[in-house]
């Protein structure tokens, strides 16, 4: 395990988990079949609501090459909340929207310097490839999947930028957040 | 021969190629062919850096790692395969490009990030159309990693580290 999943980081995501995933956002709508997926990927579309949050407040603590990578991270982010929408959308589902800014804010630990938002950052990613990847499992149709396995890459590269930017490997692990 | 079994002879032996291109299409329609043709992949990665490191067109660190990965990922799958009553393949035949891109380290690391992107895109393919779920998440754990080795390729070519097509 990396030496930068301190406990502090980890309680961060996990509050960003809470946050997302809480009782507050509404359940999908009456629509979709059980089984159909649409109440998974609800979950992972609540938690990519609030990584393009997460990934805001990072930015604000990160500058030259790290702020522009983040940037370019928040944009691709915001493209999986398309994505994931669209799945949710397709099966009659009602996508849930993220909430405030502040709202996020209240989950997210400190950032007082680039240690701690890489630290933030690297803990987010991970969540995020473990989400899809659990994901990959679990959804019943092969567009799902599909879809799925892109952004899970996705998210895997943007953990490698996390890595390289801390001053670590891009790829430190053969199996990313798991084993066969 | 009476007009109508002509026909059906006919029909017949018409019938035979469609039935062999259904079973060979069915036959490629299944994890363990999915798993072969990543395993011959990840095959081919092995050697592409092992073959690198020889001549040192990798640096020898980062080299040394990705092939490690490579080992591992070839290991976990033929465990799959095994599991699954699956025939390891023999061994690949070498890329005509390999023998060029081994000039200098900038021209292997183009060479290994095609390679890369080629292997991920592979693995996103097998992960929407496996059978068993059970391989879901192994399998895109290893597609996650090779996801990461373009990053490090792109570093080796000071390129932007999420490239087009990212």
């Amino acid at each position: 395990m990396r030496s930068s999943l301190t406990r502090r980081g980890a309680l961060g995501a996990a509050g960003l988990a809470l946050a997302s995933c809480g009782g507050g956002d509404p359940p999908p709508g009456g629509g979709p079949q059980p089984g159909s997926g649409a109440g998974l990927l609800s979950s992972i579309l609540a938690l990519e609501h609030a990584s393009v949050a997460a990934w805001g407040a990072i930015a604000e603590a990160l500058r030259g090459d790290a702020l522009r990578y983040a940037r370019a991270i928040v944009v691709r982010e915001e493209e999986h909340v398309t994505r994931v929408t669209g799945l949710v959308a397709a099966l009659g589902g009602d996508p849930v929207e993220g909430r405030t800014r502040e709202e996020y804010a209240r989950s997210f630990p400190r950032l007082r310097d680039e240690a701690d938002a890489l630290r933030f950052a690297g803990d987010l990613e991970q969540r995020l490839v473990r989400a899809y990847l659990d994901a990959l499992g679990l959804l019943p149709e092969e567009r799902q999947r599909r879809i799925a396995a892109e952004i899970a890459a996705q998210e895997a590269q943007d953990l490698a930028v996390v890595h390289v930017l801390a001053g670590e490997p891009a790829a430190p692990e053969p199996f990313v957040t798991g084993t066969l | 021969m009476s007009t109508s079994r002509r026909r059906l002879l006919l029909a017949g032996i018409a019938a035979v190629p469609l039935v062999a291109r259904t079973r060979a299409a069915r036959a490629q329609d299944t994890d363990v062919a999915r798993l072969e043709r990543l395993l011959a992949l990840e095959h081919r990665l092995g050697s592409a850096y092992e073959a690198a490191l020889r001549r040192d067109a990798i640096e020898p660190a980062l080299g040394e790692q990705l092939h490690e990965h490579e080992r591992q990922h070839v290991r976990g799958l033929e465990q799959a395969l095994r599991a699954r009553g699956g025939l390891e393949p023999r061994a690949t035949v070498p890329l005509p490009e390999l023998g060029a891109s081994l000039a200098s380290r900038p021209a292997f690391a183009r060479f290994a990030l095609g390679l890369e992107a080629e292997a991920v895109a592979a693995y996103e393919d097998a992960l929407a159309r496996l059978r068993s779920p059970r391989l879901g998440r192994p399998l895109g754990s290893i597609m996650a990693c090779g996801a990461q080795h373009g990053v490090a390729l792109r570093g080796v070519l000071g390129e932007p580290l999420l490239g087009p097509g990212a």
